[in-house]
């Protein structure tokens, strides 16, 4: 079954939609993959463009009023005249509409002069470092940006603060190491305006917001940027901004569901984002899933690296429309393969059809039918050709096996003839020793009249030609070895014309020879060949009456019967009286003569057809009566017998 | 000289055998004639039985005879009386019968039929070639 055309023809089908399936998965996926990670990274970095915009645009929502306020007359006398109750209700107002977590006023003197939720420290003796403040009053100008804020400065504006920038360490697998256990300080987002009155700086107005815990910022990115997209349950998007390398404020998602705050960045991050200053973009494995993740520093007031602003696309989202479309891939290439085995089935069906029918033929032939059905002709151009072919062959079988039989009948002919002359001629020429030797020996006698000398020489004369024919009928009989050797056609048949010259000439007859050129060596006996030829040529001069010509040609020739097979020819043709059509069949068979009795054995062209046979060659014969015979002599290049 | 070599001739002894009586006949006709002394057996068997009662200068031996034929008769004359040349006479002569004559050590072959001049003929070739044969031997001996 697997060795069948057929299967052949469908395994090639399959093997190269197969192989063309493969190669196209592979590549596609790969581009497939390519794409849609620099789709989604693309996405990422112009995702995290928008996180800084929010971010940045956050710390200009503090700035805003700030300057308004501190640009107005009646807050600028009231701070010159450090009138507290003036200055709170300002500030608290302020810390309303901008959602501050710490508004306060430094004086110039480096005071802190007073601040929402902190009349308390208004008495304290005890400065505590206010890094924005004091940046102002070093530079005189507005400063606004990301601060770092100590536990004490926190816990000086607010307890409360402190308590919510205060953030434990939570264990996080390929994180640095890190020694202490909790982060205490806050990161925070801060405004500060210096304030001036008639040109002399009198004092500092200052607000911010603790980043620490806040997921405003975070959430917005995720909001707007991602527009809260769930992909399976989980936030598509997501947003954290880091203080140094820990999650301060993110909708990042711990397994139990709680924002991973405590959880920090991993070691490479860190290294590539804070330590080297650079973008860092690529899949990363956050907290607990894989996100296409983009990071960048956020340097402080100072211009120090502190802390990194994050967002990152869940990539389940991006494997799952790349596992689709390797899906729809696959299909499409089984689909292919499906039709390539039922396209290649009809394909090989068709083929297969004619050859099919073909070996049909040749088992009918073979069984013995020499009229097999072939089917109608394919209109494919080769098969077309193997079907005629085909018929070509067998009909050229019908040719030969007629032509086999033919010579079948005539060597089971010689062969009977021969056993039956072999048996003749040892019976008679017993007999034939004691009338020859008693008649040599009755003539050898002297008293004997001329009347009894002459009848006793018929006898002898007659036992004579008795003997000569049981001679023939013996040579007839036996199967004579050929002695072959090379021999030049042109010249045997040239030797074989001149020993006949003389007759033709008493009789008036013409022989013409046109010897072909460049014709192939021959092995033949020549003897026995000879012999052959002088029969025919004998047999031409016998028909031909004294005025005619016998042509004799020699070319070479493909045989008759055996399709191709190149030999050479002899043709005799005379200008005789014909054969008549009855005889033509009898011409090759043994004591077949037409000869007038004691003119011939009958046996000439049947020893002449052994011959020719036994070289594996042909003779043929045409006659039109009244216009003469002509014998074709054909014999094979190579000896094929 | 040549009286002597008649006499000779004359006076030499031939077997013939065939189980053909008219050829037996025939040749005894044509040789008794030409002054032979012969004698006539119709088989292989008495061939041998005559040839141990007396001595014969050459035999005249027919190929096919019923049960023993002339093959078998030459070899076993071969074996014990090696000198007497034979001459092997056939009705149906192929080649295989005469290499195989020849091979059996067979001096000269004759076809059936024969004119008496041809065996006579065949027959002095033969006396030629053996006398010739002793002369050249003879010294050595």
């Amino acid at each position: 079954m697997f060795s069948s055309t057929r299967s052949k023809l469908i395994a090639s089908f399959l093997g190269v939609s197969f192989l063309v399936g493969v190669v196209s998965l592979f590549i596609g996926s790969q581009l497939l993959y390519k794409s849609v990670l620099s789709e989604a990274t693309n996405r990422v970095r112009l995702d995290l463009n928008a996180a800084r915009e929010i971010y940045l645009s956050r710390i200009k929502a503090i700035q805003c009023p700030l300057t308004i306020t501190s640009l107005e007359p009646v807050f600028r006398a009231a701070l010159k005249k450090r009138e507290v109750s003036e200055l709170i209700p300002r500030l608290e107002t302020v810390a309303r509409r901008a959602e501050l977590d710490f508004v306060g006023i430094v004086r110039k003197e480096g005071e802190t002069l007073c601040g929402v939720g902190k009349s308390s420290l208004r008495c304290k003796a005890v400065e505590i470092m206010n890094p924005i403040a004091e940046l102002v009053f070093d530079r005189k100008v507005p400063v606004s940006g990301t601060v770092i804020l100590s536990k004490e400065f926190l816990s000086a504006e607010s307890p409360e603060l402190a308590d919510r920038a205060r953030i434990g360490l939570l264990p996080t697998p390929r994180a640095a190491p890190r020694a202490e256990e909790e982060e205490t300080s806050g990161m925070a987002i801060a405004v500060a305006i210096p304030v001036f009155e008639e040109g002399e700086l009198i004092g500092v107005i200052y607000g911010g917001l603790l980043l620490n815990r806040n997921q405003t910022i975070v959430d917005t990115v995720r909001d707007t940027v991602f527009q809260h997209e769930i992909y399976k349950g989980r936030n598509i998007g997501t947003a954290t901004i880091f203080f140094n390398d820990l999650r301060i404020s993110t909708n990042v998602m711990t397994p139990d569901g709680k924002r991973a705050i405590g959880t920090r960045v991993s070691k490479e991050v860190k290294e590539h984002v804070l330590t080297k200053g650079k973008r860092w973009t690529d899949r990363a494995f956050v907290v607990n899933d894989w996100y296409i993740t983009a990071y960048e520093p956020i340097e402080d007031i100072f211009g120090e690296r502190v802390g990194m602003l994050y967002v990152g696309v869940l990539e389940a989202k991006y494997a799952d429309m790349r596992r689709k479309a390797l899906f729809i891939l696959i299909s499409i290439i089984v689909a292919g393969m499906a039709l390539a085995v039922g396209l290649g089935y009809l394909l090989a069906n068709k083929i297969m059809n004619p050859v099919h029918q073909l070996i049909k033929a040749s088992q009918e032939v073979s069984e013995g039918s020499l009229t097999p059905e072939i089917g109608p002709l394919s209109k494919d151009e080769e098969m077309r050709v193997l079907q005629n072919t085909f018929k070509d062959m067998v009909a050229s079988m019908v040719r030969r096996r007629a032509e086999a039989e033919n010579r079948l009948i005539q060597s089971e002919k010689q062969a009977s003839v021969g056993r039956l002359a072999a048996g003749v001629a040892h019976e008679i020429n017993n007999p034939l020793t004691g009338v020859l030797t008693y008649t040599h020996m009755l003539l050898r006698r002297k008293d004997i009249g001329n009347d009894i000398r002459s009848d006793l020489q018929t006898i002898a004369e007659s036992t004579e030609r008795v003997r000569k024919i049981v001679k023939g009928l013996l040579d007839f009989s036996r199967q004579i070895k050929l002695d072959k050797e090379p021999t030049e056609v042109n010249r045997l048949v040239g030797s074989a014309i001149s020993l006949m010259d003389n007759q033709a000439l008493v009789k008036g007859v013409t022989i013409k020879f046109n010897s072909g050129e460049n014709l192939p060596m021959l092995t033949l006996d020549r003897n026995q060949f000879q012999s052959v030829l002088l029969n025919m040529i004998i047999n031409a001069l016998d028909a031909t009456e004294p005025g005619g010509t016998i042509n004799i040609y020699t070319a070479t020739g493909l045989s008759a019967s055996d399709t191709g097979h190149k030999g050479v020819e002899i043709t005799i043709a005379d200008t005789g009286c014909g054969i008549p059509a009855d005889n033509l069949d009898k011409l090759f068979d043994p004591f077949f003569s037409t000869k007038e009795v004691g003119q011939g054995t009958g046996l000439g062209l049947s020893v002449s057809y052994g011959i020719v046979q036994r070289h594996g060659g042909t003779i043929r014969v045409q006659s039109e009566l009244g216009k003469g015979s002509t014998f074709f002599i054909w014999i094979p290049i190579e000896e094929n017998f | 000289m040549d009286s002597n070599r008649g006499e000779f001739l004359n006076t030499m002894k031939i077997l013939i055998v065939d189980d053909e009586p008219i050829v037996l006949d025939s040749c005894r006709k044509v040789l008794e004639e030409d002054g032979f002394d012969v004698h006539l057996v119709p088989s292989a068997d008495e061939a041998l039985k005559a040839l141990k009662d007396e001595e014969f200068d050459l035999l005249l031996v027919d190929v096919k005879m019923p049960k023993h034929d002339g093959m078998y008769l030459m070899q076993k004359v071969k074996e014990q009386w090696p000198d007497i040349p034979i001459i092997v006479m056939s009705g149906y002569t192929t080649p295989a019968t005469i290499t195989d004559g020849a091979k059996m050590g067979a001096a000269a072959f004759i076809a059936k039929p024969f004119t008496p001049d041809e065996l006579i003929k065949e027959l002095r070739q033969v006396i030629q070639k053996e006398k010739q044969h002793e002369k050249t031997e003879s010294p050595c001996n």
